[in-house]
């Protein structure tokens, strides 16, 4: 098997995909004894590089984060640039979306689109993993990740072992896939105490940016200068 | 009523899209105010995913680049059209780049809407959504079903409305302006 994963966070080295992806490959060396290339797809400079990866690749899995209910923009230009290549040689691609959210119902519709973006490229579709509340990984102390991580080495020791995901391993990922009851009053109860928020003030907090969290730069208003569309023309940029 | 349209389409998409959204924007503007953004001409970069628009400049970006102009248009504005021609069975790249940009508009904070986690609002108000797409050879309805669930979405976390989805090959500019300002 000769395999890729592309990291299509923005964030690149310090991004939660990267750890997600570093597990994956930790799982997939213990059977392969070997580890697979990685590529940061946001990498200035090296689109070449990473196409020819792409190129020498049988199996593709490319990683990212939710972005405005979507892939990030530099995947999306990555793909257009996928699309243009030729696909007459028939690849393994397979994806694993992450997101802030807890639920992963949140991340079922890019799926579908990669899902479509494989018949696109001529590929076959490895399946899409979903994993949701993955925002504030790096701040979890290692009990409150240990599960989760070792769930990622799981499913890259079946990878190497199969060539596809575990059904069984992304079923568990994806839970919670929508919010039970329960968790619904828990995070009613969090956003009441104010403990849902407890991630995000502590990082205003230790900005100095606290008292400004509601602020509302861009505002209509005299204090905020007019709109393009105030002025006599309207903008047409 | 206010307009901001984002052409999200990249060098090279042909002159019968730039004609066709130049009429559009020309008759919007016989009665409305409308923003018009060649985004392919501006200077944007791609949301890092720092969060400092989220912790340390609250609602305002870091990057040093012209996204600002294009923020305050679309959160003053009625209707956001997001025109892009399908390139891969979604709208271009170059859109989607300043989409991401538009996370600067929402609160970090997260509320339970229709059971589900969303952002909570940064503004009292937001635009209502129109959508502006350009068939591929390869285009299906699978496709049109896919890019409008995905602008639905978009349109729940932003506390929107997709008011419609159309394609420049099938749609005149008058056909357009009644869907985007109702007349």
């Amino acid at each position: 098997m000769r395999l890729v994963v592309y990291n299509g966070s923005p964030r690149m080295q310090g991004s939660n995909s990267r750890i997600l992806i570093q597990h994956f490959l930790d799982g997939y060396a213990r059977f392969t004894g070997d580890s697979a290339a990685v590529a940061m797809i946001g990498k200035q400079g090296e689109r070449e590089k990473h196409l020819e990866l792409f190129r020498q690749s049988d199996h593709v899995i490319i990683v990212f984060p939710l972005y405005t209910d979507c892939m990030p923009g530099i995947v999306k230009a990555f793909f257009e640039e996928l699309f243009e290549l030729d696909h007459s040689e028939r690849k393994h691609i397979g994806f694993i979306v992450q997101s802030g959210f807890p639920e992963a119902v949140q991340s079922v519709y890019v799926a579908r689109y990669l899902e479509k973006l494989c018949t696109r490229l001529n590929a076959e579709y490895s399946g899409t993993v979903i994993r949701g509340g993955v925002e504030g990984l790096q701040m979890m102390p290692s009990w409150m990740t240990k599960r989760l991580l070792r769930k990622f080495e799981q499913l890259g020791e079946h990878y190497a072992r199969t060539g596809a995901f575990s059904a069984l391993l992304r079923a568990e990922l994806a839970r919670p896939f929508t919010l039970s009851p329960l968790r619904k009053l828990i995070v009613r109860l969090m956003a009441a105490t104010g403990a849902a928020n407890f991630y995000w003030n502590s990082r205003l907090k230790q900005h100095g940016a606290f008292g400004k969290r509601f602020a509302r730069p861009f505002s209509r208003g005299p204090e905020n200068g007019p709109t393009a569309a105030d002025t006599s023309e309207s903008s047409d940029t | 009523m206010r307009l901001t349209i984002l052409d999200g389409a990249p060098p090279g998409t042909g002159t019968a899209w730039s004609r066709y959204l130049n009429d559009f924007t020309a008759v919007c503007r016989r009665e409305h105010a409308a923003d018009l953004f060649h985004l392919a001409t501006m200077d944007l970069r791609y949301c890092r995913g720092c969060w400092n628009c989220w912790w340390t400049t609250p609602g305002e970006c870091v990057i040093n680049d012209e996204a600002d102009t294009v923020l305050r248009s679309v959160i003053n504005a009625d209707l956001v059209v997001f025109a892009s021609p399908l390139i891969a069975g979604f709208t271009s790249s170059l859109l989607k780049k300043v989409t991401d940009r538009l996370i600067v508009l929402v609160h970090p904070y997260i509320e339970l809407r229709n059971g589900e986690s969303h952002h909570m609002k940064r503004y009292e108000r937001y635009p209502d959504f129109g959508v502006l797409l350009q068939k591929e050879a390869c285009t299906d309805d699978d496709d049109v079903r896919i890019v409008s669930d995905i602008y639905d979405r978009l349109a729940v976390n932003f506390h929107s409305r997709v008011r419609f989805v159309r394609f420049r090959e099938e749609t005149t500019v008058g056909e357009l302006r009644h869907a985007a300002c109702g007349i």
